[in-house]
């Protein structure tokens, strides 16, 4: 009865490159797209540096009604999706759009805009009550976050189930178990998925700087994102979308569609602990990624690699790593882990799909990508974490795993198509 | 204004800045009790140490942040007001 | 559930922060009455807009409900969360000693609309008055969509599966079912449920665009779906949580099962197209009716969605008689969120509390300020009616676009 899912096309939006090839071009580089923020003057900040994406979406084919309607995010998650569809060949006009279902994870929303328009309704911080007159005419788009997940299912006809997940920094990784199970359980034979977010605003830079978890490398934004490296000192922000078709695998085979890989499981728990604090023993990620490789039906010595959430603060990177040796045991020791946050910043509730595409792609490169930036090992910190190249591996199944504000603790598991065994 | 921060400041920020009520007496009594058994957690800290560079325009020592008691807080920031002064 | 499933989800506890009631026992009583409390907006900063009323939760006090701490380190939204969430798990007679028992076994799912408005527009006011350094460390947990869901989750000690979902309105819907097949999956415990605090100055202005938005003035006339004075609805804050259980956990424990969550359906059919929404409706109470395996004409009432908007009205008396056929004409239909208000996504959870309720108590409660029906439905108007309900259909649907069905059954042995 157990149904099997695919993924049959992706398309992304991220820091150095806008689309999959200039994207895998970067990761496998070891390139890094952090730089100095150009958005908005950043002075008066602690961390002014960001990784952010050259995006002009005239340019990648959304007209001028488009562009004012959506914000930043759902632009790069139209974009991403036009670019998972092509890459899918699904004919969505041939589908049952009532079996065509949406799940997007963004962690903040239309925060950008809500920012905008609300320095001009408060005549710039002046007033609580607050000025309606002077609000954008798509304001209440920005304020809702299922916008996002309704704009992409507009633009698609999907009609099936059609959510937003907003789980923080795992919103990405919760997206695509959700679409996953979504397609498994039945309920749809195709899920657009994926997520986005475009959180470089001042108010998202400053709440981030009042609890110091961003870096302060400012004169130094290409080497500031440094995930297990003993020197590091927080994440860089970054944005960006990405965008997976995923499908029935039966349904995929029938219209000879290329099969990337599959999800094979995912799971998430909460750690119960602090809203932005990890324990250093990192047991309810260990039991994310046991129930992920439960459903994959797979032993933790099967990874080949593991996608880590790598954000580069101190605790995560000690949370992270025990939790891997907890779930993979002396596995952990033999497989690789590397961080694209090195690259591409933390895009908070995108990176977890900026990140199941990496895998996509690594699986169907049998490339590794590296942590970039990562020079000085940290003791406490001692797994294979693939520094500064890219590393030719065989993989067959490969982990992702994220953390989030408010405990959240997510895995998914992907494998190449294989025949499942009990 | 003061250059030194005095226990019933403290409390008054561990109120303000994040919703602990402590009483100055117990505070003093109890200061070398971490600050987590008061009910305050990171973020908490962090905030007070924000109200005082804000207050004193001033930044803090990086480590008054990580400080794990009432009085190795106190002692760091007021030794470092003083030699700020 | 299908025979395949072999777990049932039960609701065992209900939590409710409600307009008309802070308590599940008040705010029965005040929807089984058809009391309106929709009036008047008087937060702070809202002198000025062009929208005049809501249903506003006037009678809870957070100090007296949840640690001090919380009222300086959470929104709104996450007060009522927290607070919903104590008192269903309170009424499923789940205590902190059985959720610690099994920590992994309890999860947290909530829908969200709008986020902690009112602590972000404070912070903002920090930002963009004074400076970036006077925004405080709590803005970055207490203002995004997850606030609720992660609090609940570290504050009791639970360790399950937790989850947030946007889906507009219906949202509510999707994450009681989220919770249903998250019990499916072998989880025993998921509190879930929707609260929203979207009338704070700046998320009021969010909302204007929002061209379904009453802005009726007097209170009795602003919201009146189903007429032909029907002019868009009114918003409201407040919400519930409910427990969502293993049946077997539930008897196990000897814990009554109230009702269960038995079948749902969603679907989409874009923002503001009302008359598609016809379609994508009848879609969902399909799906549902078939998940749950129940026949049309085993509904006993529906708790309708109730838009207030002519076109969003008619499409879902058309889209009850194309999925429920003949029975669409004879079964009571209910909108006891005439007397409320629609708060985002919590307004369908508190629809599936009133559900549940008038399951037990075998009463459909009355839409509150209407009276004139302009459509062939059989709406509880005026007074409640006392009739025996075993299945309750829960609609709703949402501004951008999702629609949402959940049919519910009574409680089949009730162990009380």
């Amino acid at each position: 009865m157990s149904r099997r899912v695919a993924v049959t096309g992706i398309g992304i939006v991220a820091p150095g490159g806008i689309g999959v090839p200039a994207f895998w071009d970067l990761l496998t580089s070891g390139r890094t797209a952090t730089r100095g923020i150009t958005f908005f003057d950043p002075s008066g900040l602690r961390s002014q540096i960001a990784a952010e994406c050259d995006f002009d979406p005239a340019a990648h084919g959304l007209d001028a009604e488009q562009i004012a309607r959506a914000d930043r995010y759902i632009q790069f998650a139209l974009v991403a999706g036009e670019e998972a569809i092509r890459d899918s060949g699904l004919d969505l006009a041939a589908e049952n759009p009532w079996r065509v279902g949406v799940s997007l994870g963004t962690a903040v929303g239309g925060t950008t805009r809500l920012e905008h328009d609300y320095v001009l309704v408060s005549h710039g911080g002046q007033r609580w009550d607050v000025d309606h007159r002077e609000a954008g005419p798509h304001l209440h788009r920005a304020f809702a976050p299922s916008t996002l997940a309704s704009a992409v299912a507009e633009r698609f006809e999907a009609r099936g189930p059609v959510q937003t997940v907003s789980t923080g920094c795992t919103s990405g990784l919760d997206a695509v178990g959700y679409a996953f199970h979504t397609i498994e359980e039945g309920r749809a034979d195709v899920c657009i998925a994926g997520a986005s977010d475009s959180p470089i605003s001042p108010i998202t830079m400053a709440c981030f700087d009042a609890i110091k978890a961003t870096s302060p490398s400012n004169d130094d934004p290409a080497h500031a994102s440094r995930p297990f490296d003993a020197d590091r000192n927080g994440f860089v922000m970054g944005e960006g979308g990405a965008v997976l078709v995923l499908e029935e695998l039966e349904h995929a085979r029938a219209r000879g569609a290329h099969v990337y890989c599959e999800i094979g499981g995912y799971a998430t728990f909460g750690n119960a602990y602090h809203m932005t604090g990890l324990t250093a023993e990192g047991l309810e990620m260990a039991r994310a990624i046991e129930d992920a490789l439960g459903q994959a039906r797979l032993d933790g010595t099967a990874i080949d690699y593991v996608n880590a959430h790598g954000s580069g603060t101190l605790q995560n990177d000690r949370h992270e790593t025990a939790a891997v040796k907890r779930a993979l045991g002396a596995h952990a020791y033999e497989t690789c882990m590397s961080s694209i946050k090195s690259m591409v910043g933390h895009s908070l509730g995108a990176i977890g799909a900026i990140e199941v595409v990496a895998c996509a792609l690594a699986l169907a490169h049998q490339v590794v990508p590296p942590t970039a930036n990562y020079e000085t090992p940290d003791p406490e910190c001692d797994l294979d974490y693939v520094p500064r190249v890219a590393r030719e591996r065989r993989l067959r199944n490969v982990l992702s795993v994220g953390s989030g504000f408010g405990g959240f603790q997510s895995a998914v598991v992907m494998t190449l198509p294989r025949e499942k065994t009990l | 204004m003061s250059e030194r921060i005095t226990v019933e400041e403290l409390a008054g920020l561990m109120k303000k800045a994040a919703g602990i009520t402590v009483a100055p007496e117990d505070l003093q009594q109890l200061s070398d009790s971490g600050f987590d058994s008061f009910g305050l957690d990171s973020l908490g800290l962090l905030g007070i140490v924000g109200e005082l560079e804000n207050r004193y325009g001033t930044p803090m020592p990086p480590d008054a942040e990580k400080c794990k008691t009432p009085r190795q807080f106190l002692d760091l920031v007021n030794s470092a007001l003083l030699a700020g002064a | 559930m299908s025979a395949s499933h072999a777990r049932r989800a039960a609701v065992t506890g209900i939590g409710v922060v409600a307009p008309n009631g802070t308590s599940t026992d008040a705010f029965w009583k005040a929807t089984r009455e058809g009391v309106s409390v929709i009036d008047p907006i008087t937060r702070e900063g809202c002198e000025g807009m062009p929208l005049r009323v809501a249903g506003q939760v006037r009678d809870f006090d957070p100090p007296s409900a949840i640690e001090e701490r919380y009222l300086v380190q959470t929104d709104r939204f996450t007060h009522f969360a927290m607070a919903a969430a104590d008192r269903a798990l309170e009424e499923a007679g789940l205590g902190r000693a059985d959720t610690d028992a099994a920590p992994f076994s309890v999860g947290v799912v909530t829908a969200a609309g709008s986020g902690g408005g009112e602590f972000g527009q404070r912070e903002l006011q920090q930002l963009w008055g004074k400076g970036s350094r006077f925004v405080g460390p709590y803005q970055s947990i207490a203002w995004f969509y997850a606030a609720s869901t992660g609090q609940i989750s570290i504050r009791g000690g639970f360790k399950g599966p937790c989850g947030v979902i946007a889906a507009d309105e219906a949202g509510g819907l999707d994450a009681l079912a989220h919770a249903a097949r998250g019990v499916r999956r072998g989880t025993d415990v998921i509190v879930a449920g929707a609260t929203e605090a979207p009338l704070a100055p700046y998320s009021m202005v969010c909302q204007l665009g929002y061209e379904e938005l009453s802005t009726v003035a007097e209170p009795d006339r602003a919201y009146r779906p189903f007429t032909s004075a029907a002019c868009g609805f009114v918003p409201a804050e407040g919400g519930a949580m409910v427990v969502v259980e293993a049946e077997e956990s539930a008897r196990d424990r000897g814990a009554p099962v109230r009702a269960l969550v038995a079948g749902h359906a969603a679907t989409f059919t874009g923002a503001s197209r009302w008359e598609e929404s016809r379609q994508g409706l009848a879609r969902a109470i399909q799906g549902a009716l078939e998940e749950a395996g129940c026949a049309p004409e085993e509904i006993d009432v529906v708790f309708a969605d109730a838009l207030g908007v002519p076109e969003a009205d008619r499409a879902e008396v058309l889209a009850l008689a194309d999925a429920l056929g003949p029975h669409a004409g004879r079964v009571p239909v209910t909108a006891p969120k005439t007397g409320v208000g629609r708060g985002l996504a919590a307004a369908a959870v508190l629809d599936v509390a009133a559900a549940v309720l008038a399951m037990e108590q075998g009463v459909l409660p009355p839409t509150p300020n209407v009276f004139d029906v302009c459509h062939d439905l059989d709406l509880v108007t005026g007074r409640a009616r006392a009739t025996e309900t075993r299945t309750a259909l829960v609609l709703s649907r949402g501004l951008m676009g999702s629609n949402s069905a959940l049919v519910l059954r009574r409680g089949a042995a009730d162990a009380s």
